[in-house]
């Protein structure tokens, strides 16, 4: 009886173990590389970068004020969000980055796990491509990649998250105002 | 032979706490000296405002459109100043990021860079956990003048500057730099 306990024991400890791990290792799919875009550095006129990742970004849900209205509303908009990872440069002239860049971001959301969403639109000209990782009906991650001839930003964001998550922390946590449409157009 | 391999290992732990405690504590130091070595420029001593600054840290100071308390822990703040002299960021903005990343590797999150090649103004914001509160280094250059900060923020008042982070630098260098005169 007390080897069919202790083996019950182990059995439970293992699928636990197991189950955090899987979901570290979502957690971490969720977050791509964007290091080798660093070189761009050196080409733009204006880079922003910035990496607030699980600690901070538990900081922000837990010390901002619970009375306070704003501040209420931050903290749920941060709720369970492990990361946000924001770079972005603007250039002088056309051609100062190339397709083999965006084809670097491209490629890791190239896996069955991230799905494109279609027919994102935004107010701002250029392109707009935004990406979802999804595990079964949740979403685990998001990352925005939006281009014109003379920018390039790419956002990335760790954790539950949805477009319109997304449009309210717009102008916050260094995430750029991309003027992404949540809402369809109506029609004329 | 136990015994001389318990020494040993003993040593080599006595030897090393010191070197790691006070590779740790010299950051500000190390970067200070990155920017004299890179733009070939000597920093000043802290300035009489900035400390004065950090003998009424716990007046009120304006932050962000409102009237808050004054960011950095009383005490905590270190500072050096780079005026008047030439640091030209064209063409080795990209070779300074890398070398403070080095220079901080593994001890501190870089947290937000703001270049602009267009005013030569850069803004590095690195961030380290410090028991309950957190420690923050503030390297911001402009074309003629420099300055590094470091200083102790509680967990709270990060939380309200993260949501601003392009402006956290700025926000915590002025707050270094200010007076109570000056607000």
């Amino acid at each position: 009886m007390r080897i069919l306990f202790k083996t019950i024991k182990l059995a439970s400890l293992a699928l636990l173990l197991g189950l955090s791990v899987s979901a570290t290792a979502r957690a971490q799919n969720a977050k791509i590389e964007l290091g080798q875009l660093d070189h761009l550095g050196s080409k733009a006129s204006e880079t922003v970068d910035v990496n607030i990742d699980e600690r901070l970004m538990q900081i922000t849900a837990k010390f901002l004020s619970g009375k306070d209205p704003d501040e209420v509303k931050i903290k749920q908009l941060v709720n369970g969000l492990k990361g946000i990872y924001v770079k972005s440069f603007e250039f002088e002239r056309e051609g100062d980055y190339s397709q083999a860049d965006i084809e670097s971001i491209r490629s890791q959301l190239r896996n069955p796990a991230w799905s494109k969403i279609l027919n994102v639109s935004s107010k701002k000209e250029g392109s707009i491509e935004v990406y979802l990782l999804t595990n079964a009906s949740q979403v685990d991650g998001l990352v925005v990649l939006a281009t014109d001839p003379k920018e390039l930003t790419i956002v990335n964001i760790v954790g539950p998250v949805d477009l319109e998550k997304l449009s309210q922390l717009e102008g916050q946590f260094g995430v750029p105002e991309l003027g992404i449409e949540t809402k369809p157009k109506p029609k004329n | 032979m136990k015994r001389l391999l318990l020494s040993t290992v003993l040593l080599t732990v006595l030897w090393s706490v010191p070197t790691l405690v006070e590779a740790k504590g010299d950051d500000f130091g190390a970067l200070v000296k990155v920017v004299e070595e890179f733009y070939d420029v000597k920093h000043k001593g802290i300035p009489f405002l900035a400390k004065s600054g950090i003998k009424t840290a716990t007046a009120a100071a304006r932050l962000a459109g409102g009237s808050k308390k004054r960011l950095a822990e009383a005490g905590s703040v270190k500072l050096a100043f780079f005026e008047d002299q030439e640091f030209n960021a064209r063409g080795s903005i990209a070779n300074f990021r890398a070398t403070l990343k080095a220079t901080l590797a593994g001890r501190w999150l870089p947290f937000i860079q703001v270049l602009s090649l267009n005013d030569g103004a850069q803004t590095y914001v690195f961030l380290r956990d410090a028991g309950p509160k957190y420690t923050v280094l503030v390297v911001t250059i402009e074309k003629h003048d420099a300055v590094v900060v470091q200083v102790n923020l509680a967990p709270q008042t990060l939380a309200i500057l993260m949501q601003n982070p392009n402006e956290m630098g700025k926000a915590i260098t002025d707050d270094a730099t200010t007076t109570n005169d000056q607000e």
